[in-house]
C-alpha cells in the first residue's frame, strides 16, 4: 500500500510537470484528488488495512495529499506567471507613435487679456459693471464734463444713431451709471466695446475695446491711485515692472495722468517694442472730477475717488507682440490657434 | 507743436542736456514726443562770398569760383546755375561733412582742383518742405549782410534741437514759445525773460483815427486790436527771423507776413496784416455777412454763409475771422500802409467755421483751443516793435482797441490741508505757495492753511481747487507721490452669477474644440440680404457710418460667423469650429429709451461633423445649464436648410435655433457646402438655467435595464416617441437613450426602427418585473395608438 501511494505521488507530480496550460491544470487535480480521483480511491481501500498499518498509511496518505496540493499550487503560480509574461510580450507597443488627436479650442486673445485684468482687479475687491454700447450722448459726454463744443462730439469722430444717442466712444459712461445707481463705496471695472469713426488700419479700428475702472470712497487719495495701478501693472506685466505717471488731461478727472510701464520686452533699456524709450504707455487715469461726482449725486466734499481707462486691443497686441490690429478681428484659425 | 530749443533759450537759461530737459518737461505735464537736431552731421561749412566766376576750360557745365571765406580764399568748382559774383553762400571746405554724412575733400574736376563745394539747403540738412522747388534745387544764397567765414551750424541754427510737444486740449496757453518757456521756467525753477513790445506810452496823438475805425457787431469777437504801419520796404526778412520760422515749421514769405507769423509762434496770438488801400474803406466791421463767396489768400474760392464770422470793410468780407485773410486785401509788393489785426475770436465760432470750410490753419487751430483776450494788445505791440527793429515799417501813432468786456482775474482758494489729504502727501503751506508762484500764480495766504490764488488771464483751464492741486503736484513731481494701498471699507467684489455663467459656457465650448471669434458690431442691408431673410424693421442704422457695409448695428451674429467661416475656408483651413458671445442691437419700441442690446451666443462649424454633432454640443451646454429636456422642433429662419433646421425651446420659451446653412446662403457667402450654425439668446438661456448644485445620495438599489426596438413610420420624429416614453414611465424611469436608428433589410419601406435603452430604478427598493412590465405595456400601448408603432421582435 505504501509503495502504491508513493507511485501514485510520483505519477501525479510527473503529470503536473507535463501541464503547460492553466486550463488543463485542474484536470490533474481532478484525476488524483477529485471525488473519483486516484488518491481518493486509494484511501477508500484503507479499510482493509490492519489497525497497526492504518495510522501509518493514513499519515502517509495525508502527507502525499498535501505534497500534491502544494505542487499543484506551485505549478499554478508558475503557469500564471508564464501566461502574464506571454501576454506582456505580445502586447508591447511602440510608445513613440503619436497620440490620438484631440482638439481643444481657445478663447480669443482679447478675452484672455480681459480675463487676466478681471482676475487682478477682482482680487482687489472690484466688481464688474456693464453698460450699454449705444448710449445717450449726455452719458458719453455731458456728465463726463466734456465741453459742449468739443470736437469729440463731431460726426467725424463719433457715430450717431440719433442726435442724442451715440455709440459710446469710451467705457467711461459706465462710471456715471454706476455712480448714479449705487452708493459709495464703489470699486468697479468695466471692460467693453467702444466706437470711434476711424478707418481700420494696423493700429486703428472703428470698433475697439476699453476697460474702465472706478474707485469711490471716503479718503481716497492720489497716492492710492498710484499704489493700485502700480500693483496692477506688476501683476499684469511681472514683478519687476516699474511705472511712471505723467501729468495729462482728461475732462472727467483732475488731476489726471497717463501711466507708462517699463517695457516688458527689454526691461526698460530700449527696443523696437517701446520705440527705444524703455517705456510703454498703458492707461489714462486721474482723480474723479468734482463736477462728475456732483452730476452723479455724490458730494465731492465727502467722497473722492479715482478712475482709469485703458485700451484693451493695444494691451493685447503689446502682450502678444501682434503687429496688426486687423488680425484681432479677422479670425483666421491660424491666428486664433496660437493663443493657449 | 514744434518748439525750437534755441528760441526757447532766449527766454529761459536752459543748461541741461536736451534729452534731460525733454524728460523734465514731460514729467511736469508738457509731453515731449521727439527731440531732433536740425542737422546732426554737418561740420566745417562756412559762409563765403563769391568774388569771381570764370568759365571752366574743359567743361561747359562747370564754372570756377573764387570764394572769400573771410580769413582765406579758395577755389570751388561748381555746376550750380544760381550762383553769381557777390553772392554769399555756404561753403563746405575740405574735411567738411554734409547732411547725408558725405565727407567733402579736394577734387579734381577735369583738370581744375576744387577745394570744397557750395551747399544747397538739403545738403545743409534744413527742412526742404518749406522752400520752393527753385530754392531747393539751387545753392542757398544768403543775405548780403551775412558775415563771412561764419560757421553755418551757428548761423543757420543747424545745431538747434526741435522739440515736438504734444499739448493737452486744456493748455491753449502753451501754444507758443513763451507758453512753453513759462512751463520750462516753472519746471526748472528758473527766471524767465520778458518779451519786449513797442512802448506806446510815448505816443501822443491817435493818428490812426484818421485812417480807420473798428466796430464789433458780433459777440463771437470779444476783442479787436488794430495797429497801423507805414511800409518802408517789402522784402525778405532778416536771416535770424527766417530761421526761427523755419525751425518752427513755418515758411518765410516777406518781412510783414513773417512778423505776424513770428509773433503768433512766439506769443500764441494769431495776427493778420491787411493792405490798407485794398480795404477801400475807413472802417473794419466784424460781423456775419450774406455774401456767398470769398477768395482766400491761398487763391481758393470759399463758400461762406451767415453762420461764419467775417472781417468786413463795412460792405464786403475781407477775411474769414480767425481762419484766413481774403485775397482782396492781401499784402503785396505795392502795399504802403498795413493794418495789423490782433483780435480775439470765440473758439466755438472759429472751430465750426474752419470745420465747415474744411480749412484748418495755424491761426484757426490756435483760436479753436482758445486764446487769451489779454494777449491781443501785447501781440500788436510786439509785432510793431519787430517791424521797427527790422526796418520794415514806420509806426502810425495810436492803437485801436475794441474790448467791450474786460475780463477780471479769477481767484481760487486752496486749503493746503485739503490738498495734502487729497493727494496723500504732506507739503507745507510755504512749499505749496512757492510752487504756485513758480507757475506765475499770485498767491496770498488768507488763513493758517488757506491760500488765495489769483489766476493769470491766460490760464483759462484753472477753475477749481482740484485744478490747483494738479498744478502743485505736477511741479512737485507725480513720481514723488508714494503709492499706497486703498483704505476704507473692505469690499467683497467678485463676479455676478450671470458673469460666471458666461465664463462657464465659454469654457465648455473651448473644451469641445471651439475657437472664440471677435467680429465687428456693424453690418449692412446688403450683408443682411445675403442671409436669404426679409430685412426686419427693428434695425439700428447709423447717421454717419463708415461706408455702406458698416451702416447698421447687427441684430444677429450669424452673418459674421458665416464671414469667419468663409474667410477660413477660402484660406484653405480645412475645418473650423467657432463661437462668439456678443451683443446684438435692435430698436426699442418704447420711445425715449435706448435701443435694446441683447447678448447672443453663436456657434458654427464646417469641414467635419454634422447637424447632430453641433446639436450634441448645444445639448451639452443646455445640460450644463441644468436644462434636461429641451425641445428641438423642426423649423427656423430662412438662412437655414429647410429640411435641417430646428428651433430650440425650453418649457415653451424659445432659446434659439440650429441647423445647416441654406444652399442659397452657402453660395452667397462662398461657404463650404455644409456648415452648421446655432444661435442662442443668452438672456433667455440664463433665465431658463438652473445653476444650483445639490448633492443627491448615490443609489442603493440596482437598476433594471430594458431595451425596446420600436418600428414606426419614418416621418414620425424621434422626439415624439421620446415624449411618450417619458410621459408613461413616471418616477421609476431614471434615464433612457436612443442608441440605434435602423432602416434597411428586415424593415418595411417607409419605416424605421428606433432602439431605446431604458433604465429603471427605485431609490427605496429593488424593482421587479411587476413594477416594470406595466410601464412598458403602457408605453407600447400609447405608441401603438398614437403612431401605429410596433415593438420589433
Amino acid at each position: 500500500m505504501e509503495l502504491e501511494l508513493k507511485q501514485l505521488r510520483d505519477r501525479c507530480i510527473a503529470d503536473l510537470n507535463a501541464v503547460t496550460e492553466l486550463k488543463t491544470l485542474d484536470n490533474v487535480r481532478i484525476k488524483y484528488l477529485g471525488k473519483k480521483g486516484e488518491l481518493t480511491i486509494a484511501l477508500k481501500g484503507m479499510g482493509k488495512l490492519s489497525n497497526e498499518e492504518r495510522p501509518i498509511i493514513g499519515k502517509l496518505a495525508n502527507e502525499i495529499r498535501e505534497e500534491i496540493e502544494s505542487n499543484i499550487m506551485a505549478q499554478k503560480q508558475f503557469l500564471e506567471r508564464q501566461e502574464i509574461e506571454a501576454q506582456i510580450k505580445e502586447e508591447s507597443i511602440d510608445v513613440s507613435l503619436p497620440g490620438q488627436k484631440h482638439q481643444a479650442g481657445n478663447l480669443h486673445p482679447l478675452t484672455t487679456i480681459i480675463n487676466d485684468l478681471k482676475e487682478i482687479f477682482l482680487g482687489m475687491g472690484f466688481s464688474i459693471a456693464e453698460g450699454p454700447e449705444i448710449e445717450w450722448a449726455k452719458y458719453n459726454f455731458d456728465y463726463l464734463n466734456v465741453p459742449q463744443d468739443h470736437s469729440a462730439r463731431d460726426l467725424q469722430d463719433t457715430f450717431y444713431y440719433q442726435d442724442d444717442i451715440v455709440l459710446r466712444t469710451q467705457t467711461s459712461p459706465v462710471q456715471v451709471r454706476v455712480m448714479e445707481e449705487q452708493q459709495p463705496p464703489l470699486r468697479i471695472i468695466s471692460p467693453g466695446r467702444v466706437y470711434r469713426c476711424d478707418e481700420i488700419d494696423a493700429t486703428h479700428s472703428p470698433v475697439f475695446h476699453q476697460m474702465e475702472g472706478l474707485v469711490i470712497d471716503k479718503g481716497i487719495t492720489m497716492s492710492d491711485l498710484k499704489g493700485t495701478l502700480d500693483l496692477f501693472a506688476k501683476k499684469l506685466f511681472g514683478e519687476q515692472t516699474k511705472t511712471k505717471f505723467r501729468p495729462h488731461q482728461f475732462y472727467f478727472t483732475e488731476p489726471s495722468a497717463e501711466m507708462d510701464v517699463t517695457c516688458f520686452k527689454c526691461g526698460g533699456v530700449g527696443c523696437k517694442v517701446c520705440s527705444n524709450t524703455g517705456w510703454i504707455e498703458i492707461l489714462g487715469c486721474g482723480m474723479v472730477h468734482p463736477n462728475v461726482l456732483r452730476f452723479c449725486g455724490i458730494d465731492p466734499d465727502e467722497y473722492s475717488g479715482f478712475a482709469f481707462g485703458m485700451g484693451l486691443d493695444r494691451i493685447t497686441m503689446i502682450k502678444y507682440g501682434i503687429n496688426d490690429l486687423r488680425l484681432l478681428f479677422e479670425n483666421d484659425l491660424r491666428f486664433l490657434a496660437q493663443f493657449k | 507743436m514744434l518748439v525750437s530749443l534755441n528760441w526757447l533759450k532766449e527766454f529761459v537759461d536752459i543748461k541741461m542736456a536736451p534729452f534731460d530737459f525733454g524728460e523734465a518737461l514731460t514729467m511736469s505735464g508738457t509731453k515731449v514726443e521727439t527731440l531732433t537736431i536740425v542737422s546732426e552731421n554737418v561740420v566745417n561749412i562756412f559762409t563765403g562770398k563769391i568774388t569771381k566766376i570764370e568759365a571752366h576750360p574743359n567743361a561747359d557745365k562747370l564754372t570756377i569760383c573764387t570764394v572769400d571765406l573771410g580769413m582765406d580764399e579758395r577755389v570751388i568748382v561748381t555746376a550750380a546755375k544760381n550762383v553769381f559774383e557777390g553772392a554769399i553762400v555756404p561753403v563746405a571746405i575740405d574735411g567738411a561733412v554734409i547732411a547725408n554724412g558725405t565727407k567733402i575733400g579736394t577734387n579734381d574736376f577735369r583738370g581744375v582742383l576744387s577745394y570744397g563745394m557750395f551747399c544747397s539747403i538739403e545738403e545743409l540738412g534744413m527742412n526742404t518742405d518749406l522752400f520752393s522747388k527753385e530754392i531747393m534745387e539751387g545753392i542757398l544764397i544768403l543775405p548780403e549782410n551775412t558775415p563771412l567765414g561764419m560757421d553755418a551750424r551757428e548761423l543757420l541754427w543747424l545745431d538747434d534741437v526741435i522739440i515736438d510737444v504734444e499739448l493737452t486740449a486744456n493748455r491753449s496757453d502753451c501754444q507758443s514759445i513763451v507758453g512753453i518757456a513759462r512751463e520750462a521756467a516753472a519746471t526748472l525753477d528758473l527766471p524767465m525773460a520778458e518779451v519786449t513790445g513797442y512802448d506806446a506810452t510815448s505816443e501822443s496823438n491817435a493818428e490812426i483815427a484818421d485812417y480807420l475805425a473798428v466796430r464789433i457787431e458780433d459777440p463771437a469777437c470779444p476783442r479787436y486790436v488794430a495797429k497801423m504801419l507805414k511800409v518802408k520796404k517789402i522784402e525778405d526778412s532778416p536771416l535770424w527771423l527766417q530761421i526761427k520760422l523755419l525751425n518752427s515749421g513755418v515758411r518765410p514769405i516777406n518781412n510783414i507776413v513773417d512778423v505776424t507769423n513770428y509773433v503768433m509762434l512766439e506769443l500764441g496770438q494769431p495776427l493778420h496784416a491787411f493792405d490798407y488801400h485794398s480795404l477801400q474803406s475807413q472802417e473794419i466791421v466784424v460781423r456775419t455777412v450774406v455774401d456767398k463767396k470769398i477768395v482766400t489768400l491761398d487763391d481758393k474760392e470759399r463758400e461762406i454763409d451767415e453762420s461764419m464770422l467775417m472781417i468786413t470793410n463795412g460792405k464786403a468780407p475781407v477775411a474769414i475771422a480767425g481762419v484766413m485773410g481774403g485775397e482782396n486785401s492781401e499784402i503785396t509788393e505795392k502795399t504802403s500802409l498795413v493794418v495789423l489785426e490782433s483780435a480775439n475770436f470765440n473758439k466755438g465760432s472759429v472751430r465750426l467755421t474752419a470745420k465747415q470750410l474744411g480749412l484748418r490753419t495755424e491761426a484757426s487751430s490756435r483760436f479753436e483751443k482758445g486764446v487769451d483776450p489779454e494777449l491781443a494788445s501785447v501781440a500788436a505791440l510786439r509785432a510793431t516793435q519787430l517791424l521797427l527793429d527790422i526796418s520794415a515799417c514806420d509806426v502810425i501813432e495810436g492803437m485801436i482797441d475794441v474790448y467791450p468786456q474786460v475780463a477780471t482775474l479769477k481767484k481760487v482758494a486752496l486749503d493746503v490741508n485739503w490738498f495734502n489729504a487729497f493727494v496723500g502727501i504732506s507739503l507745507t503751506v510755504e512749499e505749496v505757495s512757492s510752487m504756485l508762484t513758480r507757475l506765475f500764480f499770485t498767491v496770498k495766504r488768507i488763513s493758517d492753511t488757506v491760500l488765495e490764488v489769483e489766476v493769470p488771464s491766460y490760464r483759462m483751464d484753472i477753475e477749481l481747487k482740484e485744478d490747483l492741486a494738479e498744478e502743485v503736484v505736477r511741479i512737485f513731481g507725480y513720481d514723488r507721490i508714494p503709492g499706497t494701498i486703498m483704505g476704507g471699507e473692505t469690499m467683497v467684489g467678485g463676479k455676478t452669477p450671470v458673469q460666471k455663467f458666461e465664463d462657464s459656457l465659454k469654457n465648455i465650448l473651448v473644451g469641445q474644440g471651439y475657437y472664440e471669434t471677435l467680429t465687428s458690431s456693424f453690418t449692412s442691408e446688403k450683408r443682411l440680404r445675403g442671409l436669404n431673410t426679409q430685412l426686419e424693421d427693428n434695425l439700428i442704422p447709423l447717421i454717419n457710418p463708415l461706408g455702406e457695409e458698416n451702416s447698421i448695428m447687427r441684430h444677429t451674429l450669424i452673418g459674421h460667423q458665416l464671414e469667419v467661416i468663409s474667410l477660413n475656408y477660402n484660406r484653405k483651413n480645412p475645418t473650423g469650429c467657432f463661437f462668439e458671445l456678443s451683443n446684438t442691437y435692435q430698436k426699442n419700441s418704447n420711445s425715449g429709451e435706448l435701443p435694446i442690446e441683447a447678448k447672443k451666443l453663436a456657434i458654427s462649424t464646417y469641414g467635419s461633423g454634422d447637424y447632430f454633432e453641433l446639436k450634441g454640443v448645444v445639448e451639452l451646454l443646455l445640460k450644463h445649464s441644468g436644462i434636461d429636456d429641451p425641445d428641438f422642433v423642426a423649423g427656423g429662419s430662412d438662412f437655414l436648410h429647410p429640411g435641417r433646421k430646428a428651433e430650440i425651446f425650453v418649457k415653451g420659451i424659445k432659446l434659439g435655433e440650429i441647423g445647416e446653412i441654406h444652399p442659397i446662403v452657402v453660395k452667397h457667402y462662398e461657404l463650404p457646402k455644409r456648415c452648421y450654425v446655432c444661435q442662442l439668446s443668452f438672456d433667455e438661456l440664463f433665465e431658463s438655467a438652473s445653476l444650483d448644485n445639490k448633492f443627491t445620495d448615490l443609489p442603493k438599489f440596482p437598476a433594471s435595464n430594458r431595451d425596446l426596438a420600436i418600428l414606426v413610420k419614418a416621418e414620425i420624429p424621434a422626439a415624439a416617441i421620446a415624449a411618450i416614453i417619458r410621459k408613461n414611465s413616471g418616477e421609476i424611469l431614471e434615464s433612457f437613450e436612443l442608441f440605434d436608428v435602423y432602416t434597411g433589410a428586415q424593415i418595411p419601406d417607409g419605416y424605421k426602427s428606433l432602439a431605446y435603452a431604458l433604465n429603471f430604478r427605485h431609490h427605496e427598493r429593488t424593482l421587479t418585473d411587476n413594477d416594470i412590465n406595466p410601464v412598458i405595456d403602457q408605453i407600447l400601448g400609447e405608441l401603438k395608438q398614437a403612431f401605429d408603432a410596433q415593438l420589433r421582435e
